[in-house]
């Protein structure tokens, strides 16, 4: 089996993604931070996406027979954390705690984290403020926009990978991201 | 030059639905040029606050024992286990069954005890001080009768 080659992800790495899967543990220590990062920006809990990503590792090591190297194992990872973070935000009996959780966890406490690049304080609270807006806006798109909205933007992940971890085709893909687009543009107010 | 891009145009751009009438003009338009820049540039600082905020939690959450969870939840071993408490439930009536039961003399030296037992527990007094039932009954036994008739 050939790894997809327009994919692109890490596949320089390793000769076939089936490979890599034989070395599981390496594998869940060099995907975490990816997966957890998507959950935690999906969910906006830390704990929610702390077990999340687990199930996620979980489901792959179950699974891992049935990979077949058609595409990269990130993007196949990928995949599974789309599904298991769509399972829990469909999951009725956690709603009430979604809704009390991401009042607490903000992107806010993260400002101080931007690039300093010489900009003054004044810039860098603007930036911040403009980032706020983005994450606010991202929060309140509808789950599939911003799942792909967070794998290209935060992930950066092509379409064609993106269309593979979520099983969309590659137009789809694109009239996502450009509502997406379109209402993060509208919160910024950067629409004519 | 061409009219400036619209804003459905600049995000079908960056959502990468590109046509040539946009690439022409954005090769020769500054002011558009600048705007799909400033976005971009939004996306970027997004993206980097992100992750550096999800570096934070990550850290503040570090990755956990997941193969306890895997090897926990394996359903192979769920269901050998599952057999096995169902075969070890079946083999006790079993093994009950096959057990020899107890012989009648044992439970004939059962019932002598028990009779031994109830006869020592209904006797008004000791079987030692019974002699002495005797002698304090004396005076009112049967060998008394001729002795008061002959005081009448």
């Amino acid at each position: 089996m050939e790894p997809v080659a327009a994919s692109g992800f890490l596949t320089a790495r390793f000769d076939s993604p089936a490979i890599e899967l034989d070395d599981f543990d390496s594998v869940v220590r060099r995907y975490w931070p990816a997966v957890f990062r998507f959950a935690l920006a999906s969910v906006r809990d830390r704990d929610a996406a702390r077990t999340l990503t687990q199930d996620c590792f979980i489901h792959a090591w179950r699974a891992r027979g049935s990979f077949r190297g058609s595409c990269a194992v990130k993007t196949w990872v990928m995949r599974i954390a789309v599904n298991v973070v769509r399972d829990h935000a469909r999951n009725r009996r956690l709603r009430f705690w979604r809704r009390t959780t991401r009042e607490a966890l903000d992107i806010s406490s993260a400002g101080v984290q931007l690039p300093d690049g010489g900009i003054s304080a004044e810039q860098r609270m603007l930036v911040s403020e403009k980032v706020r807006a983005v994450w606010a806006a991202s929060g309140s798109l509808p789950e599939r926009q911003r799942a792909v909205f967070l794998l290209r933007f935060v992930e950066d992940m092509d379409l064609l990978d993106i269309a593979a971890a979520t099983g969309l085709k590659e137009g789809t893909v694109k009239i996502h991201l450009f509502r997406a687009l379109q209402s993060v543009r509208e919160r910024l107010g950067e629409t004519k | 030059m061409t009219r400036h891009l619209s804003s459905a145009e600049i995000s079908k751009w960056i959502a990468g639905e590109r046509n040539r009438r946009s690439e022409d003009h954005l090769s020769e338009c500054a002011e558009c040029r600048g705007e799909l820049a400033h976005f971009q540039g939004r996306l970027s600082d997004f993206r980097a606050v992100v992750r550096a905020w999800s570096q934070e939690q990550s850290a503040a959450a570090p990755l956990p024992a997941w193969r306890m969870g895997r090897t926990h939840s394996s359903p192979r071993l769920r269901w050998a286990l599952i057999a096995a408490a169902m075969v070890v439930l079946a083999a006790i009536p079993i093994y009950r069954a096959s057990q020899p039961r107890p012989s009648s003399d044992h439970s004939l030296d059962d019932t002598v005890l028990l009779e031994q037992i109830d006869d020592g527990v209904s006797r008004s007094v000791p079987a030692p001080m019974e002699p002495l039932t005797t002698l304090v009954s004396w005076g009112s036994g049967a060998q008394d009768a001729p002795s008061q008739q002959k005081k009448k």
